[in-house]
């Protein structure tokens, strides 16, 4: 499952210590935020932050450690041995879901096997529902906590027509619905505000709420970009900028502390 | 990955059980012991995967087969027809899954209807009662009585499975007196009265997590994907290290496992 990640070039770093560190600084201050499955990359950027800029924000190991600090991240992020140093173990009976439903947490993450331009995502099946080519696991609390947490990220290692899909084979979970006002006026608050690749960072267009083009990791065209997606592309205003560089001191950090074990190679 | 009470999972792929439905929030291995088995027809679930590890293999090879229905919830869709079931209400309320797919799965068979609150004009999802017949839970410490503890407390979402079936199996690392039980009765998860039997089985979640016990093997994991690789070479895999083995001592000897931190010997079976 682990694999390897390539190069940036010109940035003394891989893909992976690049998409991990532009989730961090996306990471206010006041982000209280939790992990579900096969989330290395948000569980890195998450440890990351605090140990940055983000000194206050709440992280709930696999949605039950409270200000959980590991010495590593291994080889589940729905695991115990992420649980180290936290200060509460929330249980998800009582605590989990009634913090989840009032939105005390605010920040979650999620990755599709396919996700669409509106930040909606896929992880059922692939193929006719009833007949499916891929039987995926499913989508866990995709479709619950899209409903309830008002800041959403999404992030892939896989940026390619077959993740980024114009029509989802089923939708698991929900970013911006059908675009527009459809969100709110299902009653959700708040929507997806970014979604990180392997190529580049989306933002979405505040109108219709399709992913919009925010920065290009180095290397990587807009033309490569829409050759990757199964969707059309929205480009801002004026030139697409480079995603910012990290500093020594977050690769530092990342490497050493937040996981030095690579863990997070396992998404790749 | 956590607290599946892999045991009793176990103990119905040796005694040849066929056609069940299984009902699990989360769950991996046990679903796919079952599938690889041939014992499991239906999975009520919200998620079957081997987390890092990768997709649940025959569980995904028996859904796109044909051979096991999928019956797919999210997360708490699932625990709210448990709750309705457990409370015999005539369903419960939640947000969870408006503007998805999910509730489309169900709308014929009525388990889900997406309706909107007169009072409020609010959309939520009616989640209907779900019957379950037997829960089967792993915790750390029993009595003969059926007094159940998860040691430090409960953290998974077993408790919804239990409130909501007629019927409670317990599997314990430990049996211990009922005194233990009466001097801490604020840390007893499950009192006698929800609990029908009660099993020994130490180091009962095997290959799964049983926090701060022991942690989800990761050899296991790995060793049992990797065998993955053909057909001989699972069965081979599965008849030695899982339905093979006589006895759960026996089932935890073949796969190189102490039955208890320190007092080892004293498997049950």
């Amino acid at each position: 499952m682990s694999g390897a990640a390539p190069a940036v070039p010109g940035y003394g770093c891989t893909i992976d210590e690049l998409m991990v560190v532009t989730f961090s600084r996306a990471m206010a201050n006041d982000t209280r935020a939790f992990n579900g499955a096969v989330s290395f990359i948000p569980v890195c950027a998450y440890r990351l932050a605090r140990r940055t800029h983000a000194p206050d924000l709440v992280w709930a190991a696999s949605s039950i450690a409270v200000d959980a600090d590991p010495d590593v991240v291994g080889s589940s992020t729905l695991s115990d041995e992420l649980w180290g140093g936290a200060s509460m173990l929330a249980n998800s009976p009582f605590d989990f879901w009634a913090y989840a439903q009032g939105a005390r947490y605010n920040t979650f993450a999620f990755r599709g096997a396919q996700m669409d331009a509106y930040g909606n995502v896929n992880n059922s099946v692939i193929g006719p529902y009833d007949n499916p080519k891929i039987r995926l696991p499913g989508g866990g609390g995709m479709a619950d906590l899209g409903c309830m947490i008002p800041r959403i990220y999404l992030w892939s290692t896989t940026h390619d027509p077959r993740t980024f899909v114009d029509r989802l084979d089923f939708r698991s979970g929900v970013g911006w619905g059908d675009g527009g006002d459809h969100r709110a006026s299902l009653g959700m608050p708040g929507g997806p505000q970014l979604c990180i690749t392997n190529m580049c960072v989306f933002d979405f267009e505040p109108t219709s709420k399709r992913m919009r083009l925010a920065s290009l990791h180095p290397g990587v065209s807009v033309a490569d970009v829409q050759a990757a997606t199964g969707f059309e592309v929205l480009l801002p205003g004026g030139e697409v900028p480079a995603t910012a560089h990290p500093s020594a001191e977050e690769l530092r950090l990342l490497r050493t502390e937040v996981d030095p074990t690579g863990a997070r190679l396992r998404e790749f | 990955m956590n607290s599946a009470p892999m045991a009793f999972v176990r103990e119905l792929v040796r005694v040849g059980r066929r056609d069940l439905t299984v009902v699990a929030i989360v769950a991996g291995m046990c679903v796919d012991w079952l599938a690889a088995a041939g014992a499991v027809s239906r999975v009520v679930a919200g998620l079957i995967s081997f987390e890092g590890f990768g997709l649940a293999p025959h569980f995904r090879r028996g859904v796109e087969s044909g051979e096991v229905t999928m019956e797919e919830y999210s997360e708490h869709l699932l625990i709210c027809r448990l709750q309705a079931q457990a409370r015999r209400l005539p369903f419960v309320p939640t947000v969870a899954g408006l503007g998805t797919d999910v509730p489309a799965l169900h709308a014929e068979s009525g388990a889900l209807r997406v309706e909107t609150d007169a009072a409020t004009g609010r959309a939520y999802v009616a989640c209907t009662p779900l019957a379950v017949d037997v829960a089967v839970v792993h915790v750390h410490e029993a009595d003969v009585a059926g007094n159940a503890r998860v040691n430090p407390k409960l953290i998974w979402l077993d408790s919804e499975i239990v409130n909501a079936a007629e019927r409670t199996i317990v599997t314990a690392e430990r049996i211990v007196d009922t005194a233990s039980f009466t001097a801490e009765p604020h840390r007893t998860t499950y009192p006698r009265f929800m609990v029908d039997a009660v099993c020994e089985a130490p180091r009962g979640a095997f290959p799964t997590s049983c926090f701060p016990d022991y942690g989800h093997d990761n050899g296991f994991f790995e060793d049992y994907l990797a065998a993955c690789s053909s057909p001989e070479a699972f069965g081979d895999f599965f008849e030695r290290r899982v339905a093979g083995p006589a006895t759960w001592a026996d089932f935890l000897a073949a796969n190189d496992v102490q039955p208890a931190g320190g007092d080892g010997g004293e498997a049950g079976s």
